[in-house]
């Protein structure tokens, strides 16, 4: 049945105009993907899906995978490169199997591959910049950076990077002062140009939207949780865990916000 | 599943434009089941099974290419890798070493190539391993050249 189906529909060029099919599929590369080392080419999710296979057959997963083609080790897959960035998926650096990566970790990946909507209206971040509450240190930023980076690149040790960051904004926080006559438009886009150059090395395709992100949780003057608790739910997601950590930390009073931030500022005037 | 036959479709239509290219080989899918395949290869010339054609049975899991076909030699051969009785075959590409970048025509040309250069240190035939290891290459060809007429050549009239 099948095999008289082949024969009618066969075209004679089919083969020919596709010079390069992926070896897994040997169907049209539909998301090219590459290996690191051998930079053999293959679709993102049959490469994907061999890598699991292989990690499946293993008790302690293996954190490379052998080319289906020539055999070389290689460690992760790149994939998404639109000529200046790309994206990259560690073998077997599967979130399930490592201790670090947590099912917030997990939440702040996936907001890597969603639109934020209009977040940043909710989150009041023009009144962040216009009300000068950038001035102020948030206490929870090392913590919001570390789990964020980590997230993203799905490293475990992030802390150089971390270090980084912090420095390029605090940096900024002092320079700031003696460039009030700049214009709040201009004073954000340099806050978003100096981390977005900071993080870029590290993150690469994914430095701009790291940047907004940072910004959403900077403006949002929230801890961890509470962001959390607001992203999620903005995002109509329902990840029971979190919430159960947030009510775990709740209870520790040394996190509450030793100087809430003022918010009879919001209304406050622009000083341009 | 899709995946499987999809990719067994595309592996069909090569066979089809290939069929020329390789006369050693002779790939035929099952006319109801795109999951079955038989295969009939040519036993390599220089060895003693010159002169045979090989019957191998083909049997595709739902997870190919992920997984490796299951196949077995439908015709008697007497070669130290292959059971004597069921026609099992041990080859490292169909258990450990499996790729989903090879096919079935080439799972054909790695069982050709296995057959002109036999593993005896890991036997499915004891008695065919047993005469390669202990350096009786003719006792090994002779009952291998046996078999090939017996079994793998067609009868003459």
């Amino acid at each position: 049945m099948m095999a008289e189906d082949g024969r009618n529909m066969m075209e004679p060029k089919s083969s020919s105009s596709d010079p390069n099919p992926c070896p897994i599929c040997l169907g049209p590369i539909t998301q090219d993907s590459y290996l690191d080392q051998c930079f053999h080419k293959f679709c993102f999710n049959c490469i994907v899906r061999w890598t699991n296979t292989v990690a499946s057959k293993h008790f302690c997963g293996p954190t490379s995978v052998k080319c289906p083609l020539c055999k070389t080790e290689n460690l992760s897959i790149i994939y998404g490169y639109d000529g200046s960035s790309f994206q990259q998926h560690y073998i077997n650096r599967d979130l399930r199997i490592s201790e670090f990566f947590s099912e917030a970790h997990r939440y702040r990946l996936k907001c890597y591959y969603i639109e934020p909507g209009n977040l940043a209206d909710k989150l009041n971040v023009l009144s962040y910049w216009k009300s000068h509450k950038y001035r102020q240190q948030n206490h929870w930023l090392h913590d919001w950076l570390r789990r964020e980076i980590q997230a993203v690149t799905q490293e475990e040790d992030v802390d150089v990077i971390v270090h980084h960051i912090l420095g390029v904004i605090d940096s900024f926080r002092r320079d700031e002062v003696k460039h009030s006559n700049i214009s709040t438009e201009m004073k954000q886009e340099a806050f978003k140009l100096l981390v977005s150059q900071a993080v870029g090395p590290f993150l690469t395709g994914r430095s701009g939207r790291f940047v907004n992100e940072l910004e959403l949780f900077l403006a949002s003057g929230l801890k961890i949780d509470a962001f959390d608790k607001v992203y999620i739910k903005h995002l109509g997601w329902k990840i029971p865990e979190i919430s159960k950590e947030e009510e775990e930390s709740d209870e520790t009073p040394e996190h509450e916000p030793a100087v809430p931030y003022l918010y009879i500022l919001d209304q406050d005037s622009d000083d341009n | 599943m899709q995946a499987s036959r999809a990719r067994l479709f595309k592996e069909y239509k090569e066979v089809q434009r290939e069929k020329v290219a390789d006369p050693d080989i002779q790939l035929v899918c099952d006319d109801s089941n795109i999951f079955k395949w038989t295969a009939l290869i040519k036993g390599p010339s220089e060895t003693p099974y010159d002169g045979g054609v090989f019957q191998l049975a083909f049997s595709v899991p739902e997870q190919y290419p992920l997984q490796p076909p299951q196949v077995r030699f439908l015709t008697k051969i007497f070669h130290p890798n292959v059971h004597f009785k069921t026609g099992e075959i041990c080859l490292d590409i169909l258990k450990n070493a499996w790729s989903p970048a090879w096919t079935l025509q080439s799972v054909c040309r790695a069982i050709i190539a296995l057959m002109a250069h036999p593993e005896p240190d890991s036997p499915l035939n004891c008695d065919s391993g047993n005469l390669l290891r202990s350096g009786d290459i003719r006792g090994y060809q002779s009952m291998a050249r046996m078999y090939t007429r017996l079994a793998a050549m067609p009868k003459k009239g």
